[in-house]
């Protein structure tokens, strides 16, 4: 998948002075055009990763390709690569224009072509008419289209963002995520994000690596890390969702208060499953697997978000429609809980 | 409460600006001596000190000394700073107090160490250690001043520029050093100001022939007191106001001032 021109990472370590292995001999191969996603809480490693393909820190260890060429020792200007930073990094002292033709400039692009190429990418992003403001006079979202044009009016090999829209509010952030991910499918870039927001990462990316403490926790599909999460850190970190924790017995888990969750393939040894809360079904009690006391309901708008208490104490979150029967939803009332056998997810680490 | 405000504003600002006032008064007074009350108004005083080829000898000694030392100590002081705030390196606060130490520092003992340095290694008293004695007391001035506005510019944007294909030395000279630029010329007016105004280094450092102003000042006084002094206070005070007035004409010294 790599050879055909994506970034590639071979046993890239880094250890901060003062002896944090930030990043720990991580192997991943980012395809041509992929949007690949790091995500993880932060000191995970994330953005020290994407540093290091950026060429602002030196791994210890390890090689970083891109289109196959080996470009560890290269400085970052080097590296044909465009950055959209956390805060945005825009030169405060010039104008718009002027930060948008700053990479054009440094490669030598005639005058003509650079007016014409920042005109371009600044309608890439919606800002014409702003060539001339300074970044201060820019509200965050507008700073952070002049740092989206900044990065790809250069024609990158890669675009890299470290947590771009962090500092917006959540209506401008989902609707840049949307702008984003349409630059990302028009331009055909490779583009590498950093986010802590799982949400974030499962909406946007062709494939995420889930970080945590310098590794690579899982990588895979957004739908494969939500569906499949293969271990009790990677469940617990994506979405909400319950881990129950019991005893292996033939067909299923048997947990504490003395009923068995039915669990259609569970691998040896393993002693923990993930449920996601929106898999759980409640049914009158008595008739389901096993019956639970509503403790709380939240409604959320679309669906309502139920905390039961199962025997033994143990909690268990369940999302229903916000029509479910209100003699099993109301707090205080008693239902049956039930789930697919193929839906609990077997945890090996637990 | 605002009256009492403003009245303790206006003897503050009284308090400091009467020196200059008597200075100014003095230097008017045709009279040989301090007197009072006046008995005209002549510049006689000015026409001494503007005439007098030894105090014209100090006062040149004096400016060039002052630019000199803007030239090095700005340099020496951004330089240090960049690498203190930027460099990455081990032990910055210890560095950091070590450059300012000079301010600290008693200043007659930086010039007696100086003084006492020049003769071990048998340099003698020439200009050459009196401009390293002033750049040693100007350097923390421009140390610090730059270090504030390091401390308010976001190293990223150094990071931005060299992901956009910057080398180092064109992200410097396209980024980091308009955005210190306040700081430094901030610090460079410090830096001449502290030299054109040294006393207790230069008094060491000095020698027969080759005395700045102050120190020729300090001289005259001990055997005359006529308004040659007040008058010679003032052309530099009005230096100063100048070169204030300048900066703020030319690059705006009320923007640069936030630190």
């Amino acid at each position: 998948m790599a050879e055909n021109g994506g970034v590639t990472l071979e046993g890239v370590t880094k250890t901060f002075p003062g002896g944090t292995r930030a990043v720990d001999a991580v192997s991943l191969a980012i395809a041509e055009g992929e949007f690949f996603s790091l995500l993880g809480p932060s000191g995970c490693g994330k953005t020290t990763t994407l540093r290091m393909i950026a060429g602002f820190e030196a791994p210890d260890a390890g090689r970083i390709r891109v289109r196959g060429a080996d470009i560890t020792a290269l400085p970052p200007e080097k590296r044909n690569m465009g950055m959209v930073f956390q805060n945005y990094a825009l030169f405060p002292h010039r104008t718009v224009a002027e930060n948008v033709a700053f990479g054009l400039r440094m490669r030598n692009v005639p005058k003509a072509d650079i007016a014409a190429r920042v005109r371009q990418a600044l309608a890439m992003v919606r800002l014409e008419g702003l060539e001339d403001r300074r970044p201060a006079q820019l509200s965050g979202g507008q700073q952070q289209r002049v740092a989206l044009a900044r990065a790809i009016v250069v024609n990158p090999t890669v675009l890299l963002c470290d947590e771009p829209l962090g500092a917006l509010d959540k209506k401008l952030r989902q609707a840049m995520q949307f702008e984003l991910k349409e630059l990302h499918r028009r331009l055909g870039l490779t583009l590498v994000y950093v986010t802590h927001d799982q949400e974030e990462a499962l909406t946007m990316s062709d494939r995420i690596a889930v970080m945590r403490a310098g590794r690579i926790a899982q990588l895979g599909t957004p739908r494969e890390i939500y569906d499949r999460p293969t271990s009790r850190f990677v469940a617990d970190f994506i979405g909400d969702t319950n881990i129950l924790d019991g005893e292996p017995r033939e067909g299923g888990l048997a947990m504490p208060g003395g009923w068995v969750s039915p669990v259609a393939s569970l691998p040896p040894g393993v002693r923990a499953i993930a449920l996601r809360p929106e898999q759980v079904r409640l049914t009158a009690a008595g008739g389901g697997i096993v019956d639970a006391t509503v403790e709380e309901a939240n409604f959320l708008g679309d669906s309502m978000l139920l905390k039961l208490g199962l025997p033994a104490g143990v909690a268990l979150l369940a999302r229903v429609p916000r029509d479910a029967d209100p003699a099993l939803t109301t707090p205080g009332s008693r239902a049956g809980v039930s789930w697919r056998p193929e839906d609990p997810v077997p945890l090996a680490d637990a | 409460m605002r009256a009492a405000f403003l009245a303790v504003n206006g003897a503050v600002i009284a308090f400091l600006l009467t020196p200059v006032a008597i200075v100014l008064f003095f230097a008017v007074n045709p009279e040989p001596f301090i007197a009072f009350p006046p008995t005209g108004v002549s510049f006689r005083w000015f026409e001494k000190f503007l005439t007098s080829r030894d105090f014209m000898a100090a006062f040149g000694l004096s400016l060039v000394l002052g630019a000199a030392t803007v030239a090095i100590a700005g340099t020496l002081g951004t330089a240090a700073a960049l690498a203190i705030a930027r460099g990455g390196l081990p032990g910055r606060r210890t560095l950091t107090a070590i450059f300012l130490s000079p301010i600290v520092l008693p200043a007659i003992l930086t010039g007696f160490a100086l003084f006492q340095l020049a003769m071990v290694l048998g340099l003698g008293r020439t200009v050459w250690i009196l401009l390293a004695g002033h750049c040693v007391i100007a350097v923390p001035y421009v140390l610090r001043t730059v270090l504030a506005v390091l401390a308010h510019s976001d190293p990223a944007l150094e990071e931005a520029a060299r992901g956009l294909g910057a080398t180092p030395a064109v992200a410097f000279r396209e980024v980091t050093l308009p955005l210190i630029r306040p700081g430094v010329i901030a610090g460079a007016l410090f830096a001449f100001i502290v030299s054109f105004d040294q006393f207790p280094v230069s008094l060491f450092l000095v020698s027969p022939g080759n005395e700045t102003l102050p120190i020729a000042m300090f001289n005259y006084l001990r055997f005359d007191s006529d308004g040659t002094i007040a008058a010679a206070s003032t052309v530099s005070i009005l230096l100063a106001v100048l070169l204030v007035l300048g900066i703020e004409r030319t690059i705006g010294l009320q923007e640069y001032a936030r630190l």
